[in-house]
């Protein structure tokens, strides 16, 4: 929206002679009379004006007399010679109180800013005026909140259409995102095109927020207030270019949300697994990125065999004790702009580089352990800081440079589909890959859709969904280190699904043309993602045969549909030997992944095991993607797991298990030293790889165990129930 | 294990053999001198194939402690179990020409039918106690952890009563998180009803921590409590009426969910007595045909030596 | 509406997770006890076995051996070592001669446990079960390839024989006429006035020690000696179980004393003795009696025996030549008793063969002693029945050639197969027939001293 008119100051120095509540005042021409009064110590009250922004006179609580048929806003009409000037008459206070009292009938009392500063421009011109219960009716129709920003908070319903928000964002920091929507009961501010404030191009300036007398645009605050570290002078941080345009006063409310940290070389700056809501900002020096845990799986020991020998877990490599199927991956993906090779899981991050985003934005665990290599100055922030600076114009610039020079290389070669791309064609990638970060809910693509790009997944999780008559179902989420949209091209057809940002996203966008060209180019890459592709579609046919039309209460509210495969145990045969739980140990070195325990589904205990869920929810969150599906359907936690918990929690039925044990690590304050500490591990049923039958079910000496498809299984069941029922 | 259609060929296999053996047996027996004995060529074919079925049965045991070797489906090795220690009995009984004898060999009989009897009663044991308790143990749980699931009743119970003190007290705020924070961790969706500016008995809140104190604590955090008024499904009911009669009606859902945690531990209680019912002959059974095998061992050499 | 909602999450979520590698009461009451129980049985069975080795016994012995109950390794000889300690015939044949039955003819041989089963606690351990015997009787197979046995007896019921002297053709080989008819009719002229006989009179037990009714007390012979085992027929005979063999001065000569008078000038009779020693004694008579009587040449006496009631002299068809001397006195007298004798009174009882000039000869008197050669038959056992109850033509018979022993048939009407089971007598084989040829037995030799059978702990 082009800005309105604005006011020319006339540059002409005449001065203006007249009063001002009977005080003879002489100021330059041209000069507002708001602007007199002040200048001579006389406080006009006013809530849309704003000494740093052009006046507009919209609230008109600046009123005064001016001798005139009418009263005058005093932000707008400019002093005239000879001019008397009455602002505090008992008529101008009453016309000035029932203004405010008009506002204030469309205002929530307290409003956020009210609540939290007590400073809200509107309530304290109430109280001043003595208001109490607003005498008009107050408005219906809700006007709503957005909270789509990590670092502003907007309320329509405190918003007084004073517009100082629209006229920082556009006349001070030119970022040209607000304006304003609707009219009447439905009028307000608009980010963009009306767009929520945080899909929108907002930098997060911090300007609007500034500018606002009211709780309509508040400052989001922090979680966590009390980071440890020195406060940063908002000064020095609007010096660095990250923070380039950003409001100080901004930066300054978020005083206590970013802090400077400095690290002694050795020392840790944050340990995987760890929940966390900070990022950190590498100021100065070099630090080291690195998995701590080893890279295992867990196998408990004694316990099974004696009584008295205690019981011990110990972690089995990948290299002593291999497991089938396990992924080819040659880099563990982590939170920050490189990946860790798997081999040697280590790397470094130097100045200007940016770790910890998912954990920041989404609350993710830490995905790996940050050490100072040299003695390094960070700025450890929260989301809300994060967020002004991920929007920053300069950042992201940086951030793509930084992206494509660096990380692009080992982000393609991470993904084994893309191996035989060669440095040539990757560098005429450079030129024309594109970094896209797309918000919690936001669509990358939808279903039908022709194809333009090819995606590969840099940060969050991306959902993959596919429209059906009987409903959405979900078909994968997909991971850092992923990629999407290759069907279209190999087909030639629409899109075929949607992809969904799941939380905060960053993906990789490579135009159609360069892939096409990649296609042609490299006939390997297409024939395995032919191949791959075929699976997804033969899958997906399977799946969709799966979908039984069975439909009960108990059996969806257990989520039993949600399910592909279920251990169920014949409760009429079972006799609670608990001999598969102990072959379920046996079978996964000593660590059962199924608890004889559940809930009953007819004469069938659903036991808590892992049920391959067609909307695997385990999987979104994971920080090193080591939760995946294999190409058939068992879920699999692969031996880089963090132990972060973060899928056991997500897993609606209690599926994942975090099993505790101890482990000798490399003390890094004393190389060459170990010390005891305690790991966790996440355990989840493989349908035990590599054998026709899960070990539960064939240890189970009852004939009770079994892993069934439910729609299969108990279809024939539920049928004969609604036959029964009829 | 439950024997159902599937067994038939095990029944069939099994029932031919023992008729065979029997067939075999009448003209062996009437034609020895002394008729049948362990001793001789039949009788020891006899005494053999039995020990074989015995070993055979039991090394299920063996076999359930290795479960993940693929050496043959676990419910295969337990029809095997069944049926051959089933057949066993019978063929023992013509290798001793039906003779109990005298020193070990009397020990190993009576061991043998000691394992084969107990054996016969788990057999039908499980048949139907598995049923019966699906059936009247709907909140059943795992046998081993009763003990800690009392404990996070107990625990939960006392929640439930903190909070209701709470609200009692007026003290609605906290209260209020803690019910929604509890409401939202069992799933439900709002549905809470928080006492605020109640009028109610000021006893009510000590007369509510008195029952917890004294009947529902101890009840439920101890296993068995035979003879606690809670332990008796009707009085308990009586009781938590009682208790209800003494709130305000927003405030009953809290009952009942002590009352539920009371019904949960009493089928605990009853799991426990069911389970000890299902799996009490195994001290039986397992330790006797050790015995038997053991002994069987040394009644196999000696008598081949004497 | 409760608030406690259960969901598969929270459910599991209350388990520890390695709840089932921890020790749960039933668990390790099933442990201990799977460790106790096996002990407590490895212990009684130690206990057991270091009193005696006993243990190891398939059953009590039998009462003859339960003397050896407490030492194993009297019969379990240990043969290779630890491992083989079965019982061979060797070990019973340091105590137990015992010869095997038809050495040369049966076709395998057997042991004597194949017989013999011990530790049945068998009162008697010769009493073998029939199929023992029907291991081979039921189809005899002999090296010869012939056999004078029947091949297949199975039972005794239907496929016993019938006695072998009672089958067409058999006659009774004994050359004494007697007429049993005869004897038991009631007023037979007895010794000292009529009586009426019983078959006690003439035949008894041999272990039966009171005096024989009609015999000559002064020359009645003192009872016989048990009959033992020279005699060639009475295998194994035991006093109780046959008959005293008839002897002349114990059961006939009561009466038939007088069928040896041969002259009324002398109240002796005549010995019951060879014609031989006969003729030794008429000589010796009458010369004594010549030398008494000077005149007795004058006395033309035809010989004439007196005899109770009646008076029987010799046939004279011829006139006699009158003795002159005493030699021919003597001669003519001796030969007119001969003929009395040889001609009547032995006659009466023996066949005898004239003699051509000389002195006649008795014929063997051949009665059978035992007429069961393969079997053994106890009379004392049946006791309890009347003689006639089985010998039934005994009171009928009128010629010695009658075959007076019962038929298999009044044995069948007590005796049956599985007798005992039936209310009936067994039938057993063994309750008759013997299996070793005990004629051939040599006596044996001890071998342990008592310590050596009674010690208490051994080994």
């Amino acid at each position: 929206m082009p800005p309105d008119a604005i006011v020319e100051r006339p540059a002409r120095p005449n001065n203006v002679q007249l009063t001002i509540d009977g005080t003879p005042v002489s100021v330059p021409q041209g000069t507002t009379i708001f602007d007199a009064a002040r200048a001579h110590g006389i406080s006009i009250p006013t809530l849309c004006h704003q000494q740093n922004e052009n006046p507009v006179g919209v609230c008109r609580v600046c009123v005064v007399d001016v001798g005139q048929r009418v009263y005058a806003a005093s932000c707008v009409r400019q002093a005239e010679p000879g001019m008397t000037v009455k602002t505090n008459t008992e008529p101008v206070v009453g016309v000035r109180k029932t203004l405010v009292e008009l506002l204030m009938s469309d205002h929530p009392s307290p409003c956020a800013r009210q609540q939290h500063s007590g400073d809200c421009e509107l309530e304290r011109l109430a109280a001043q005026a003595g208001l109490g219960q607003s005498r008009f009716p107050t408005r219906t129709t809700p006007r709503g909140h957005d909270d789509s920003s990590l670092a502003i908070q907007v309320d329509h319903e405190s918003c007084i259409l004073c517009d100082r928000c629209i006229r920082g964002c556009d006349d001070i920091r030119n970022n040209w995102v607000l304006a304003r929507r609707g009219k009447g009961y439905q009028a307000g501010i608009a980010f963009d095109n009306n767009l929520p404030m945080g899909e929108s191009s907002c930098v997060s300036c911090g300007e609007c927020m500034v500018s606002c007398p009211t709780g309509a645009l508040t400052n989001r605050g922090v979680v966590k207030s009390h980071l440890e570290g020195d406060t940063v002078d908002p000064t020095f941080l609007t010096g660095l270019p990250v923070f380039e345009n950003v409001s100080g006063t901004f930066l300054g409310l978020n005083r206590n949300a970013i802090v400077e940290r400095r690290f002694k070389a050795g020392e840790i700056i944050c340990r995987e697994g760890e929940f966390g809501a900070t990022a950190f900002y590498i100021v100065d020096g070099m630090a080291e990125v690195y998995l701590a845990s080893p890279i295992a799986h867990v196998k408990t020991e004694g316990g099974a065999r004696g009584f008295l020998s205690k019981l011990t877990s110990l972690l089995t490599s990948r290299d002593e004790d291999g497991r089938n199927e396990e992924s080819t991956r040659s880099y563990i993906p982590i939170d920050a702009s490189v990946d860790l090779p798997y081999r040697s899981p280590i790397a470094e991050l130097g100045p200007g580089e940016l770790f910890g985003e998912m954990t920041c934005m989404s609350y993710y665990p830490r995905s790996a352990t940050v050490r100072a290599k040299t003695d390094c100055t960070m700025l450890e922030m929260l989301r809300n800081v994060l967020d002004i600076m991920q929007r920053n114009k300069t950042f992201r610039e940086q951030l793509d440079r930084t992206y494509k020079k660096r990380a692009l290389d080992s982000h393609l070669r991470s993904v084994p589909v893309l191996a035989p791309l060669t440095a040539d064609f990757i560098d005429h990638l450079r030129e024309h890959v594109e970094l896209l970060r797309f918000q919690p809910g936001q669509v990358i693509c939808s279903q039908g859709e022709v194809a333009d790009s090819f995606y590969l997944v840099r940060l969050g999780f991306v959902k993959v969904s596919q429209h059906r008559p009987g409903g959405d179902i979900v078909q994968a989420y997909l991971a850092r280190g992923s990629y999407f949209g290759e069907m279209a091209f190999l087909t030639g057809t629409p899109r075929m699904a949607t992809c969904t940002a799941l939380d905060h996203v960053e993906v990789v966008r490579i135009p159609g043309d360069d892939f096409q060209l990649m296609l042609d180019r490299f006939p390997d890459i297409r024939r395995k993602l032919e191949t791959e592709s075929a699976e997804h579609v033969e899958q997906n046919r399977q799946r969709d045969a799966q979908v039984a039309d069975v439909s009960m209460d108990q059996f969806l509210s257990q989520g039993l549909m949600e399910a592909q495969s279920l251990l169920i145990l014949d409760l009429d045969r079972c006799t609670r030997c608990d001999q598969c739980v102990r072959a379920c140990a046996d079978a996964h070195d000593g660590v059962s992944r199924l608890i004889r325990e559940g809930l009953r589904f007819d004469r069938y205990l659903v036991a808590t095991s892992c049920r391959q869920c067609r909307d695997p929810l385990c999987m979104v969150g994971c920080p090193v993607g080591s939760i995946r599906r294999r190409n058939s359907l068992e879920v699999i936690i692969e031996d880089w797991c963090i132990g972060c918990g973060q899928c056991a929690n997500n897993c609606p039925y209690g599926n994942i298990n975090m099993h505790p044990f101890p482990v000798e690590i490399d003390d890094l304050l004393h190389p060459g030293r170990t010390v005891a500490s305690v790991k966790v591990k996440a355990t989840s049923c493989d349908l035990c790889l590599g054998h026709a039958e899960p070990s539960c079910v064939y240890a189970c000496p009852h004939d009770a165990a079994h892993r069934v498809n439910p729609p299969e299984f108990f279809g024939g069941l539920l049928k004969r129930q609604k036959i029964a029922k009829q | 294990m439950r024997i159902d259609q599937t067994h038939r060929t095990w029944f069939i296999g099994t029932m031919a053999g023992v008729l065979v053996a029997a067939v075999i047996y009448v003209p062996y027996t009437l034609t020895s001198p002394e008729g049948a004995n362990g001793g001789t060529a039949v009788g020891l074919v006899y005494g053999s194939l039995a020990s074989a079925c015995m070993l055979f049965a039991g090394l299920l045991g063996a076999r359930k402690k290795v479960p993940i070797w693929r050496i043959g489906r676990a419910q295969t090795w337990m029809r095997g179990h069944l049926w051959l220690g089933f057949v066993s009995f019978p063929l023992i009984l013509f290798h001793s020409g039906f003779r109990f004898g005298i020193g070990l060999t009397r020990a190993l009989m009576w061991l043998l039918v000691v394992v084969f009897a107990s054996g016969i009663v788990g057999a039908i044991l499980q048949h139907f106690m598995p049923r019966l308790t699906t059936e009247r143990i709907p909140l059943e749980t795992i046998y081993e952890q009763i003990g800690r699931v009392r404990l996070q009743l107990v625990a939960e119970a006392q929640t439930v009563i903190d909070e209701v003190s709470a609200a009692l007290a007026g003290n609605v705020s906290q209260a209020t998180a803690q019910q929604r924070a509890a409401s939202a961790s069992a799933g439900t969706m709002g549905g809470v009803t928080v006492a605020s500016g109640l009028q109610v008995d000021e006893g009510a809140s000590a007369q509510l921590q008195e029952f917890f104190r004294r009947e529902m604590q101890p009840y439920v955090a101890n296993g068995g409590s035979r003879g606690m008024p809670l332990a008796d499904r009707s009085r308990s009911q009586s009781m938590f009426q009682q208790l209800r009669l003494l709130l305000p009606p927003n405030l009953h859902p809290a009952i009942e969910d002590l009352e539920n945690i009371c019904e949960e531990k009493r089928e605990l209680d009853r799991q426990v007595q069911y389970h000890r019912i299902l799996h009490g002959w195994l001290l039986v059974h397992i330790p006797a045909s050790y015995a038997l095998l053991l002994l069987g061992a040394v009644h196999a050499v000696m008598a081949l030596r004497y | 509406m409760a608030r406690r909602i259960r969901t598969t999450k929270n459910l599991a979520k209350r388990m520890d997770l390695q709840y089932f590698k921890k020790p749960h009461p039933l668990r390790r009451w099933r442990h201990w006890l799977s460790i106790l129980v096996p002990l407590v049985a490895i212990g009684w069975f130690a206990l057991q076995r270091a009193n005696s080795q006993k243990i190891y016994s398939s059953g009590p012995l039998s009462a003859a051996h339960a003397v050896l109950g407490k030492q194993c390794n009297i019969c379990h000889v240990t043969k290779l070592g630890f491992f083989r300690a079965a019982v061979s015939d060797d070990a019973c044949a340091k105590c137990h001669d015992a010869p095997a039955h038809h050495p040369d003819k049966v076709t395998h041989k057997v042991s004597c446990a194949s017989c013999h089963v011990e530790h049945r606690a068998s009162p008697r351990l010769a009493s073998t079960d029939d199929s023992s015997c029907t291991q081979c009787h039921a189809n005899l197979l002999t090296r010869s390839g012939s056999s004078q046995f029947e091949r297949v007896v199975k039972d005794f019921d239907k496929q016993h024989p019938e006695f072998a002297a009672l089958r067409p053709g058999g006659t009774d080989p004994g050359q004494i006429k007697l007429n049993h008819y005869a004897h038991l009719r009631p007023n037979l002229a007895g010794p000292s006035g009529p009586v009426q006989m019983d078959c006690q009179d003439c035949h008894r037990l041999t272990a039966m020690n009171s005096s024989w009714p009609y015999s000559i007390p002064d020359s009645a012979p003192k009872p016989l000696p048990v009959a033992g085992r020279t005699d060639a027929d009475m295998r194994h005979p035991r006093s109780r179980d046959y008959m005293s063999p008839i002897l002349y001065v114990s059961q006939c000569a009561g009466c038939h004393v007088k069928d040896l008078q041969f002259d009324k000038r002398f109240d002796q009779a005549a010995p019951h003795d060879k014609p031989e020693a006969v003729q030794a004694f008429l000589v010796q008579k009458y010369s004594d009696y010549f030398a008494t009587h000077p005149r007795a040449l004058s006395e033309a006496v035809a010989p004439e025996r007196i005899l109770p009631g009646a008076t029987i002299s010799v046939n004279m068809n011829l006139p006699l030549p009158v003795p002159r001397t005493r030699q021919e006195w003597i001669d003519q007298q001796v030969m007119l008793a001969d003929r009395l004798l040889f001609d009547k009174g032995c006659k009466l009882c023996h066949v005898m063969i004239e003699g051509n000039g000389s002195l006649p000869t008795v014929t063997k008197s051949s009665i059978p002693s035992r007429w069961f050669l393969h079997a053994e038959f106890s009379h004392d056992s049946h006791r309890l029945l009347t003689c006639t109850a089985c010998h039934d033509r005994t009171p009928e018979s009128r010629q010695t050639a009658d075959i007076l022993l019962p038929s298999i048939a009044s044995c069948r009407s007590c005796h049956e197969d599985n007798g005992p089971q039936h209310d009936a007598a067994s039938g057993r084989c063994s309750e008759c027939h013997a299996y070793h040829d005990w004629i051939k037995e040599q006596p044996s030799k001890g071998n342990f001293t008592i310590p050596e059978l009674r010690a208490a702990a051994f080994r």
